[in-house]
Parts: C-alpha cells; structure tokens; sequence
C-alpha cells in the first residue's frame, strides 16, 4: 500500500478572518513536499488540523486512501502523523531513551519499567539515525540540534507514517541542517511521506520534491521543485515580482550629524565598544550568535549595567538607569525575542501599542481612552497591520504583524525616538513582509532616525545598512560601509579571533 | 422570517458581547442563585424566607471583612504575583489594634494608624523579597505569613506573664466602625463599597491599573517598555497587606476584641473570590467588578445553603464545587478565546 497524506477541500474560519479555504493536494510517500508561504498565509493552521491541534471547518484529510479523523493530537499520533514544531515537545529533565518512549516504556515481567531493554531500544534507532547522542543523557544537557533530532527519533519510534517540520532549521547552525537534511532524505528513502514548512528558499531547492504555495489560505499552485526557481517561487508566494529587494528600496542619502557616540563602553559582556551613529543613518550590527550585539543594544538601552566608557547622546554624556530613563532620552529598542520580550501577547494590540506612553495619556491619573485608542488606530493604518479591530489580543496576530505592533508602539505619536534599536526584525518573518520591512528601515532614516539594525543575516546587514559594525566575542572587530562590503570580509571579521 | 432576522440582529449586537463579557455571566449565575435559594426556602414551608432585606444586609455584611482581603489579593494576582501573607499579617494588624486601645491607652485612631503601618512594613518586606531576591512570590510571603502569626502570638502575651491572649477592649467609636449604621446600611457596607469603587477605578481606568495588566501579561516586555514594574511591585505589596490590616482592624472592631484566631477561615478567601470573579491566575486579567461578583456569590452560597438548613459540613464540599464549576468555565472561555 502506497503511502499518502491527501487533503481535500480543507477550509478553516476564524472570527474575522478566512485562515484556510479550499486546500486540496496529495503528498506521496517518498517525496518531500514543501509548504512555502508568507506569515498567515495558513501554513501554520494547516499543520495543526494535520496534527489534530485543530479541525477544519470544511473539507477531509485522507491517510494512505482512507478518510481520517483527528479530534485531538493523540489521535493524529496513533494514526502515525507527526509533527515536529518549533518549539520542542520533550521534558527537558528527562533521559533521551525516556523521551523516546513517553508512555510506552518497557516493562520486566514484574511490572517495573525494564530500563536495559529502553537502552538497547533507544540505542538501535540512534545508531540507525548514526547520531553521537547517548541514550542516557538528560536531554536538557543537549544542544537544540540534538533536541531536535531526539523530537525526530521519538516520531520515528512511534512508526510514524507521515513527518511534517515546522521551520526546523531556525535555530541551528549550518553544520547541523546538513545533518537534519541527511535525516529527512533517510525518512523519505523509507518511503514516508514528510512535509517540510520553511521561509528559507535556498533550503526548500536543497531538500524537497514537490512545492506547494499558499497565500492568504488558498493554494496558488504546486509545482515540481526540479522545475522552477526562486523567482518564481517568490512571484507566487508574494503575487508581484520583488527582483533585487535591495537595489529598489528607496535609501535615505543625506546624513545629519553626530547622535550617538559610544566610547570604550564595557559591560559584564562586552568590551571596549566603540561607534558613531549620524541621523538618517542605518547602522549595521553583524556578527555571529552571542558575539555581544544584543548586549551593546541591551546597555544603550539601560537595561544592563555599564561598568566603565562613555555613551554621549546628542553631545551631552547619559548614564541611563533603566529602560524608561532611556525612552524619555529618545532611544527605542525592539527586543530579539518577540514573544518573550517585545509583547504581552494576552493583551490587545491597543495596550500592547500604548505601552511605552502610559503616562502620557491624558493629563489626570486616569487613561484617556481616545487618546489610546487613536495611536492604536494610527499604528494599524500606518503599518497596515492585518486585524479587523484593535481590541483583538496580539496572539491572534502572525509573526510579521507582531513585528508591526512593536513598531507601532516605538514610532507613535506620543514619543520622541530618535534611535530605534531593532534586534533580529526579520527573525521569523517570510520574504514579503521582510522587503516591507526593510524600506520601513529606510523611511525611519528618511525621517531623520539613527537605526541600530542587529541581524545574523549576513546578507540582509551588509545590503540594508549604511555602515556596518562587525562583532566577535563581545569585542568590535571592524567597521566597514555598504560600498566596501562583501560578505566574505564581513565574515572573516565576524568569525576572527 | 422578518423578525427572526431582526432578534439574531439583536443578539449579534447587544447580547452575544454581553455574554462573552465575565461579570455578565457572573452575575446572571447570582441571579439564578438567589431564584433557587428562595424557592427551595419557600419550598420547606417552615416559614423561612431567603428573600428579604434582612437577608441582603447579612449578606453584604458578611462580605466585609473578606471584601478588604480580596481587592488587596486581586489587585496583586492581576500582576501575577500572589500574597500568603495577607491574613496572617491582617490577624496581626488586628491585635496590634487591641494592643494599643486596650493595654497602651492609646486612642482608636492612634491604633488604626500604628497597625496599618505596621502592616505596611510587612508589605514593603514581601517586595524586597520578590523585587530584590527574586523569590517567587509564593515561597517569600508564605514565609512572612509564618513570621506575622508569631510575632502576633508574642505582642499578646506581653504583660500578661508570656501567655498569649485575645485581648478585650471597650471603645465606642470602634465599636461604631464594627457594628454602627448610617440609616438602614451598616457603616462596614459604606466602607466595603467606597473602596470597591475607588480600586475599580484605578484598576480598569487608571494609568496605574494599565500598568498592573501589563506587568502581569509580560514582567520582562513592560520592564523593556519602560513601564517601572519594581516600584508597582513594592506598592501592590504594601496594598495588600495594609489591606489585610483593614480587614483586621474591622474585625477586631466587630468582635470588641483582638482574637488570635482572626481571619483564619478567610486565609484563601480572598483568593478564591478574585479567581471566581474572573482574575486570572496568571496574571494579566480580570478587575475589581468581578472579585466583587465572586465575593457576593461566595458569600450567598453559603448564606443560602444556611437559611435552607444544610448541614455546615456539607457547605464546605458544596463551595469547593462551586469553586471548581466556576474555574472550568473560566478555564473553557479562556480556551476558546485563544483557539479563535
């Protein structure tokens, strides 16, 4: 019996928006078939009526030929579909073989839990799979590629006849994706079917077989990734040609003065850091994970303590005690972490703008309602953040309109930023959102703003910013502008001892 | 088929927003409660009625000293953090008062303000335990709660050969605060409702309650949103245990003495009313209108189940289902907002 995973006709509402409508194809055993699409294009919700999280509202999902059920997780697991989300599903404190087998360890004949059979078990798929991993190991001790491969083993324990990935390479290393890709091609020889979710399109050429393009919940169309190109790909997800992002964004030319001077600013993570920023200027920050970039934007922002050096903010020195000091002097930051740092995803887009500026609605000690609720409107029409009301809670939102709010929040009418800060904007975010993204970059500096632009997109930073600060180890090693940079410089500075 | 249209019209636009509002349906299970307390009274033909003024004054007075309890514990949990302390403390704040009237000589207001501030200090040390420490809110105050109950057993045996004691006291004006009426309406009522107004207010409309909510959704996004979440800390700890020491201090007034069994039975009270009426355990959620509500269906229950004559014992299992009915259907809603 062939296997296949075939969806027809699947539909799904929300209050206010149609999330999915009309989806219909089949993934074949032995192939890998991409889902490619921008933020709330569906892909996600997609994934979670195939993992039984949700039910569609309209149409069915077939499993090898027959018509299939899923009105919880556990069900879709018993059927054989797994889905491997971002976020991990494994007990941290736990072993890698007792996470392997969550409620089906092996027994001895007197009814305890047989832990030298859950090793050899445990160790046999490992060796299969020729990972470096012992089955002992707790698996909080694991780096987030292990962890990621024990998710995978554990679906593979369960005999799983459908593999779905949700992003699976955001937080590994380009070594590791090579491993995880050697994973899936093993998946696919087995003859499993395996649907792989991804923003990156270098990668979806590198491992799929067939692309299926969504957006706006509807399928654009499927094609046969042998058969076509970025480019196209791009035209489908986005419905225009964007060609070369970065030659038509519309740049800011003229620089003001001298803004920002920071001077052999040392912290408990840094050391010795040195930069100007010039209004209307886009300052770069490359470099590799924990090179201290986030660190630098964290001590400006007066949230880490400042051990000795200098930030000299429009020609006057500033020592700033804590976040809110900081914002009154004009400096904004939106934090790496979206979820975890930048918003309070319980709560409507309304508070979540209106954050930063509480004090300043209204005069008297109560909250001027219209006063709150007209930045949230000005910031929905000025970012054209997809919602139908300002009260809907920020977790309703996709990752690109999270992104929008937070930008709302620091470009509002009530405050006076003249130093926005953004750690990894483009984290997460698929292509059409980020060329928005990044003429909104240029339109700050048009308006006169220093932007601080953290990413660990090499080709974003040296494209995007004006002037580009490279970070390694808590040190700057090097500063070079837009027009002398390549990659290859920028790296070596990024990775140098 | 006209008009049909029109009542779904109807519903859609004012009762569908209605009913997915909390303290709507909170009140509406009030409702239904008072209907069944009076027909089953009626029922039993015994000549007890549930339906009567006297009734409702008893009920609202019941809710008194619990009412301080529950906005100091809800305005907390709105900011997630949680404070075991506030009865212990409040108990203590009780005795202080019966202390300074009854042994030091000192007049009632002189009580009422050494025993607030008293109190406060032990607020202010629950948040440099939780600001400065960093201690779960849960752990710190439990052990504040230990060190408040002691400290009250010690004040109450000194002079009187290190034994512990309720202290008795005869004092008029505080025996107005306990026991006095303006009118028909108990003089604790007026209290109770002015601050439940006062805290609605700065809850659901003030800059400061705004706050609250957002450092209760998210510590560390209000903190990077330049929202100074130590200091509403500090200040939401000192609220609940001088809050506490109000519910004290009317207790101690009711009683004409100091008990050192105060507030015992209310240690969760508190608590538990702002969780029924809808403050989220989590932080981040609910106001003052439905840790009222909670409180009045609390209190009603229990008041009822009296006037009908079920066994005291039994009331206790009945109001932890109540509890858990309630939290169900929180925890339902609360499912269904994040699916949609």
């Amino acid at each position: 019996m062939e296997k296949s995973l075939e969806f027809k006709g699947i539909g799904k509402s929300y209050p206010g928006v149609r999330a999915l409508d009309g989806i219909s194809f089949k993934a074949e055993g032995g192939k890998v078939v991409a889902l490619l699409g921008e933020n709330g294009a569906g892909k996600s919700t997609l994934l979670k009526i195939m993992s039984g999280d949700q039910q569609a509202d309209a149409g069915s999902v077939w499993l090898n030929g027959e018509e299939v059920h899923f009105p919880e997780p556990q069900a879709a697991i018993t059927a054989g579909v797994s889905v491997i989300y971002q976020e991990r599903q494994l007990i941290p404190t736990m072993s890698v073989m007792e996470n392997m087998f969550p409620g089906a360890l092996p027994k001895t004949k007197f009814g305890l839990f047989d832990k030298k059979r859950l090793r050899r078990e445990a160790a046999e798929i490992i060796d299969k799979f020729g990972l470096p991993i012992d089955p002992a190991e707790e698996v909080g001790r694991l780096n987030v590629a292990y962890q990621q491969m024990v998710e995978i083993m554990k679906a593979y324990r369960r005999d799983s006849q459908v593999i779905a990935f949700d992003e699976p390479t955001a937080p590994l290393t380009d070594a590791e994706i090579n491993i995880l890709f050697d994973i899936i091609r093993r998946l696919k020889d087995e003859g499993k079917v395996v649907i792989y979710v991804s923003h990156r399109l270098a990668e979806i050429f590198q491992v799929t077989d067939e692309i299926v393009v969504l957006k706006d919940g509807q399928m654009v169309k499927t094609l046969n990734t042998a058969e076509t190109n970025e480019q196209e790909l791009i035209r489908a997800m986005v419905g225009r040609d964007i060609g070369d992002t970065y030659a038509n964004l519309s740049r800011n030319e003229d620089f003001g003065e001298v803004i920002l001077e920071v001077k052999n600013l040392t912290t408990p993570y840094i050391k010795d850091v040195s930069f100007t920023m010039r209004r209307g200027e886009v300052v770069g920050f490359a470099g590799l994970v924990g090179a201290g970039r986030t660190e630098v934007a964290r001590a400006l922002f007066g949230a880490d303590p400042v051990i000795s050096g200098e930030i000299i903010l429009d020609g006057k020195p500033v020592a700033f005690k804590s976040p809110r000091d900081a914002i009154d002097h004009g400096i904004a930051l939106c934090p790496e972490d979206r979820k975890e740092q930048g918003l309070t995803l319980r709560t409507s887009i309304i508070n979540n703008v209106a954050m930063s500026v509480i004090d300043m609605l209204g005069k008297s000690i109560f909250v001027d309602q219209t006063q709150k609720a007209a930045i949230a409107n000005s910031a929905v029409e000025k970012y054209s953040i997809k919602t139908p009301t300002i009260e809907k809670t920020v977790m309703e939102l996709s990752g690109g309109n999270q992104q929008k709010v937070i930008l709302g929040r620091w470009t509002n009418e009530k405050m006076t930023t003249k130093i926005l800060v953004l750690d990894e904007p483009t984290k997460g975010i698929d292509v059409g959102t980020k060329a928005e993204l990044y003429q909104r970059v240029c339109d700050f500096a048009k308006q006169g703003l220093a932007v601080m632009f953290i990413s660990s997109e090499l080709t974003e930073v040296i494209n995007l910013a004006d002037n580009i600060v490279v970070m390694h180890n808590g040190h700057v090693t090097g500063m070079v502008p837009r027009q002398d940079a390549t990659e290859e410089d920028v790296l070596a500075m990024a990775m140098l001892d | 088929m006209e008009k049909k249209e029109r009542l779904k019209a109807f519903y859609d636009k004012y009762l569908s927003p209605l009913l997915r509002h909390k303290v709507f349906s909170l009140a509406l299970l009030l409702i239904a409660m008072v209907i069944m307390f009076t027909v089953w009274a009626e029922l039993q033909g015994r000549g007890n009625h549930f339906f009567k003024a006297t009734t409702l004054r008893n009920i609202l007075n019941s809710l008194v000293v619990s009412s301080f309890l529950a906005i100091g514990a809800g305005s907390l949990l709105i900011a997630g953090h949680i404070d075991l302390s506030q009865s212990a403390v409040g108990a203590f704040g009780g005795i202080m008062l019966a202390t300074a009237v009854a042994r030091w000589n000192l007049p009632w207001f002189a009580g009422i303000v050494i025993s607030l501030l008293l109190c406060a200090v032990f607020g202010a040390l629950n948040g440099v335990l939780v600001n400065k420490y960093r201690f779960p809110s849960f752990i710190g105050t439990l052990a504040m709660a230990s060190m408040a109950k002691g400290l009250m057993f010690l004040f109450s045996s000194i002079g009187n050969n290190g034994l512990a004691t309720n202290i008795v006291f005869q004092n008029d004006p505080l025996s107005f605060i306990g026991m006095g009426r303006i009118g028909p309406v108990p003089f604790g009522v007026i209290v109770m409702l002015l601050f439940f107004l006062a805290y609605g207010l700065l809850i659901s409309k003030a800059k400061f309650g705004m706050k609250v909510s957002l450092i209760g959704g998210n510590p560390i996004a209000a903190h990077l949103a330049g929202i100074n979440s130590t200091v509403i800390t500090y200040l939401l700890f000192m609220n609940s245990a001088v809050l506490g020491g109000v519910a004290g201090i009317f207790n101690t007034a009711r009683l004409g003495q100091g008990a050192l069994v105060a507030l015992q039975t209310s240690q969760f009270t508190g608590i538990t009313a702002a969780i029924l009426g809808g403050i989220s355990f989590g932080g981040g959620a609910g106001g003052m209108g439905g840790a009222f509500i909670g409180l009045l269906i609390l209190n009603t229950f229990q008041i009822g189940m009296g006037v009908v004559g079920v066994n005291p014992d039994w009331v206790n299992v009945f109001t932890g289902l109540l509890l858990l009915i309630a939290l169900c259907v929180d925890f339902v809603a609360q499912r269904r907002v994040s699916k949609a």
